[in-house]
């Protein structure tokens, strides 16, 4: 074992991506991509046309475990359209002790949109994670992302008994804050099946549009939608920030709900059609 | 004797007129749905958005207001203030604050002798907790004391709003107060010392009920 690979054995796999989109004429392009450790971009299309680059982000190992830290960097710059996906589920596994961290930090300039839409988080029974998220949006910049988080591998009948989930989402415009959200699960807690808290489901999944005036048309069509049988569902407004929320007993239809969202407000707050990324279903 | 005391009194009595008792925090929808019905359940969402969310997010940062009015830090008053109104989960969650922190400033600069730094002033949108940090650092009330009645008033507040949408008799009421009242010292003693790292407020089913009591069709309060 070479010294390096002793460090990387004590300490988990260090990885980080960054990735920076500019507009060109009428296209969005990928102007910038460095990666250290294993997380890279699978490819960047154009299913929709030059000016929105869709990009999926790919972390080989597919989990990640107590002592890894994933860092990734998405910046817009003016004008560009960027959306983001991966290919499968993101895994927390079981820690053994050690704190496993991900940092997503968006940046996105003036006229410039981000799309975050990854698939779901699986947060394994006896995990020890810290998630991150921070927005920083320029004056004009808009971000649309969600995420889908299911606590224990539910298909297996595994529920989050032990271990600890430290999540942060942050999102700020011009230096203001837009929306602050921290949270402190610790499995087997009484809060995941308190109703003000978790309500016993094991899947939490927020979708948060901001950096645009919510209209209220937007909002009466997205309360509108029928929730998929079991999914407590619930959309509201703050200042340049539109927040849907569900509470589901499973992951698919969870996304079954923010997909029928995302397909309102896209059209409604970005301008454009919603094509579900065909990696969704494959 | 020191005034600390009957000021404290004061600020956190029901009959303070920043209309508290017009918000149920989505307690009424909880109770449109079923989930709270009788006393143990009304004490179960009350005390677990006692201990984890309002003790860990909204008390940590009121003492941090009131320290930071003590010594006139303007920038640090503004920070927390637009960083709690980022914080509230809903429309209505939001509009709740911002009211009663208009409520409550316009009360203080209506008071004499009431000093009005021009930081309080200056703020667009008032959260309660700043300007409730406020009067609670000009009347020299110790943090501790502060966010012991903080985190009573709302425990007040919320049972208040349990007795009136479930309905529940008095004696019931008091008897959860007893219980939550006794869980207060130890949130407040967590919460004076809480790193801002620390601090946390997601509380979803609370969130969705907020979410959903905007559009409740017959409801008694405003959030």
């Amino acid at each position: 074992m070479t010294a390096a690979q002793a460090v990387e054995a004590a300490t988990g796999w260090q990885a980080r991506l960054a990735v920076g989109f500019e507009r060109r004429g009428e296209q969005t392009v990928r102007a910038q991509c460095e990666h250290f450790g294993p997380l890279r971009v699978q490819r960047s299309l154009y299913p929709e046309g030059p000016q929105v680059c869709q990009t999926i982000v790919l972390h080989p190992p597919g989990g990640i475990a107590g002592g890894d830290r994933l860092d990734i960097v998405v910046a817009a710059a003016a004008g560009a359209r960027a959306q983001l996906t991966t290919p499968g589920a993101g895994k927390w596994y079981r820690s053994g002790g050690r704190l496993a961290q991900q940092s997503l930090t968006v940046r996105v300039a003036e006229a410039a949109v981000v799309e975050w839409l990854p698939q779901e988080t699986i947060v394994f029974d006896g995990a020890e994670a810290r998630m991150q998220t921070r927005v920083e949006l320029a004056a004009g910049g808009v971000f649309c992302g969600w995420e889908i988080l299911c606590l224990g591998r539910t298909a297996a009948g595994e529920r989050f008994t032990y271990g600890r989930l430290d999540l942060a989402t942050r999102i700020e415009s011009a230096g203001r804050p837009l929306w602050v959200e921290r949270g402190r699960l610790t499995g087997g807690s009484s809060w995941l099946a308190a109703a003000a808290g978790l309500a016993g489901q094991p899947v939490s999944a927020t979708l948060l549009l901001a950096g645009r005036v919510v209209d209220r048309h937007w909002l009466a069509a997205c309360r509108d939608l029928v929730a998929p049988e079991g999914v407590l569902t619930g959309v509201t407004t703050l200042p340049e920030v539109l927040v849907a929320r569900c509470l589901a007993p499973g992951v698919e239809v969870a996304r079954q709900w923010l997909i029928e969202v995302w397909k309102v407000l896209r059209p409604a707050a970005l301008g454009r059609v919603a094509v579900p990324p065909r990696i969704w279903s494959t | 004797m020191s005034l600390a005391l009957p000021r404290l009194l004061q600020l956190a009595s029901p009959a303070l007129p920043v209309g508290a008792y017009t918000y149920s925090q989505g307690l009424e929808w909880a109770v449109e749905l079923g989930v709270v019905r009788d006393q143990a359940t009304a004490l179960q969402w009350i005390a677990g958005l006692l201990e984890e969310g309002i003790g860990r997010f909204e008390a940590p940062l009121t003492a941090c207001l009131q320290r930071a009015w003590a010594v006139s830090d303007q920038s640090e008053v503004e920070r927390l203030n637009a960083e709690f109104l980022a914080s509230r989960e809903s429309s209505e969650l939001r509009a709740e604050t911002v009211q009663m922190g208009y409520s409550l400033r316009r009360l203080l600069h209506d008071l004499d002798d009431f000093p009005r730094p021009p930081a309080f002033a200056a703020l667009p949108e008032v959260s309660f907790p700043a300007a409730w940090a406020l009067a609670a650092a000009v009347w020299e009330i110790p943090v501790a004391d502060s966010l012991i009645a903080y985190l009573w008033s709302w425990c007040e507040n919320q049972v208040m709003a349990a007795l009136k949408a479930i309905p529940l008799g008095q004696a019931a009421g008091q008897r959860a107060l007893l219980v939550l009242g006794g869980r207060i010292p130890a949130l407040v003693q967590q919460a004076l010392d809480l790193p801002e790292a620390d601090w946390s407020n997601f509380a979803p089913g609370l969130a969705l009920a907020s979410s959903r009591h905007e559009t409740q069709y017959s409801r008694l309060f405003r959030s």
